[in-house]
């Protein structure tokens, strides 16, 4: 119980700090995956390290423990979980539940928002919408089916290959639903602050994906020369999607200089270190779980033991297992 | 990927080499514009297609038809209004006060809507709350 019960913490702020670097020499269509799964498998096991030990605390309480049937004398001297940490645990527990309830809920308006503009754009029955404005803008609308929407001011800043990356590229954010990779790392990261910078490292990983995906339909250089046309000169932040993030000079860049290599190889010792961390943290989410299992089991049978001791010498009825009884 | 060319696809590029023109264009100079080896037929095919759809004009220039892209206005409106109703609680009440501003031609538009498919059927009561 000592140590078992925050192993599944610690590996999933081991995950937290190499997912990024190690899943980087990995396609990145791979790497939003490893990183968007094992931030679920993550957020979970840190849930179940902070639910044991807080339950630890609730079984101090002596009414709680009475009608459970738990010892307590045997519940303290198994656990050695000190109340200031069982404490905190419960404390983390109730905040990061508050915490993923409120992203969860946004997430769902915002994708519900998109589909209905998606709805509102459908009615032409064209894939592509597009704004008249002075201002770069294009962006992928997810729905049934999902829209594009490109400003004119970009359209005209590309030629006719760079246009077909651009949309290119938005298709496959529709295609490979990103929307989703992107509302699970926003719900993990509510659930555990460890992975507070998993949304940013998934939406790297997203747009690099996409990128890769228009290389694959057109031409590296085509990919790169239509992204740096399109960061460069007067962007705007789109009115219509509150949730879109348009990259940053810095994200460009890093995005122009990876299509100028070829298109990165598949390597089996990244996904090889990332599914190894997360076969140990499943590992010891189990472990902890029969850990604590144990120590309730150990607790209740002393309790029935001393009941029955305690009845016994005060010259109560022993229950006697009759039909075993030698005739 | 390459190969799985959809003429969804062609469409929305057809359609993005038109409102990068300052300039109306023909089906020829659209496959120019392009920037890919695609066969003229195709092209004017697709142009038809966009122009049955409403999302492109099209007027006689000498002998060919010169093609000038469409705005959405109405289904960005749409997404406009979607988005702000989204983005309120009580989207029912919104409605309601919104309907009051309506003038009578514009009401009688409105039911027509939502009428569709079921004639002679009464309006839908605007007062019950969407559920």
């Amino acid at each position: 119980m000592r140590f078992s019960v925050y192993l599944p913490l610690l590996l999933s702020a081991a995950f937290a700090v190499l997912a990024r670097p190690v899943t980087r020499q990995t396609p990145p269509a791979t790497a939003a995956w490893l990183l968007s799964a094992g931030g679920v498998i993550s957020a979970a096991a840190s849930y179940v390290s902070l639910t044991i030990l807080s339950i630890t605390l609730v079984a101090r309480v002596p009414v709680l423990a009475l009608a459970d049937h738990w010892s307590r004398a045997v519940l303290g001297r198994a656990d050695p979980v000190a109340w200031p940490v069982a404490l905190w645990a419960l404390a983390a527990l109730v905040a990061t539940a508050a915490a993923v309830a409120t992203t969860a809920r946004r997430r769902l308006h915002e994708l519900r928002e998109a589909h209905g503009l998606a709805r509102a754009l459908a009615g032409r029955g064209t894939e592509l919408t597009v704004l008249d404005s002075p201002l770069a803008e294009a962006y992928a609308v997810p729905g049934r089916p999902g829209r594009i929407v490109v400003s004119t001011a970009l359209l005209q800043r590309l030629d006719g290959a760079q246009r077909r990356a651009l949309l290119e590229h938005e298709r496959s954010h529709l295609r490979h639903r990103h929307h989703l990779h992107h509302s699970a790392a926003a719900v993990c990261a509510a659930a555990n602050p460890a992975l507070r910078r998993l949304p940013q490292a998934v939406a790297e990983a997203c747009e690099r994906w996409a990128d890769e995906d228009a290389a694959a339909a057109c031409r590296r250089g085509t990919v790169a020369e239509a992204l740096t046309r399109a960061a460069t000169g007067p962007r705007a932040s789109s009115p219509m999607l509150p949730s879109t993030v348009l990259p940053g000079v810095a994200e460009v860049a890093s995005r122009v200089r990876a299509l100028q290599r070829p298109a990165p190889p598949r390597r089996a010792w990244p996904v090889l270190v990332v599914l190894g961390l997360l076969l140990a943290m499943t590992l010891s989410v189990v472990e902890a779980t029969a850990d604590a299992h144990g120590m309730f089991e150990g607790a209740e049978a002393h309790r029935v033991v001393a009941a029955a001791t305690s009845s016994a010498a005060s010259g109560g009825v022993v229950p006697v297992d009759h039909t075993r009884a030698t005739p | 990927m390459r190969k799985r060319r959809e003429s969804g696809g062609l469409e929305s590029e057809v359609l993005a080499t038109l409102w990068a023109s300052q300039d109306p264009l023909t089906a020829a100079q659209v496959a120019d514009g392009l920037g890919t080896d695609l066969a003229y037929t195709t092209v004017q095919t697709i142009l038809t297609r966009l122009h049955h759809k409403g999302a492109v004009r099209r007027e006689l220039a000498g002998r060919a038809h010169a093609y000038t892209p469409v705005l959405d206005e109405s289904g960005l409106a749409a997404g406009r209004m979607r988005a702000i109703l989204d983005r309120e609680n009580d989207s029912g009440a919104v409605l309601s006060r919104f309907i009051e501003t309506l003038t009578p031609a514009e009401e009688t538009t409105l039911a027509q809507l939502l009428g569709l498919g079921r004639p002679e059927g009464p309006a839908p009561s605007l007062e019950e709350p969407a559920s």
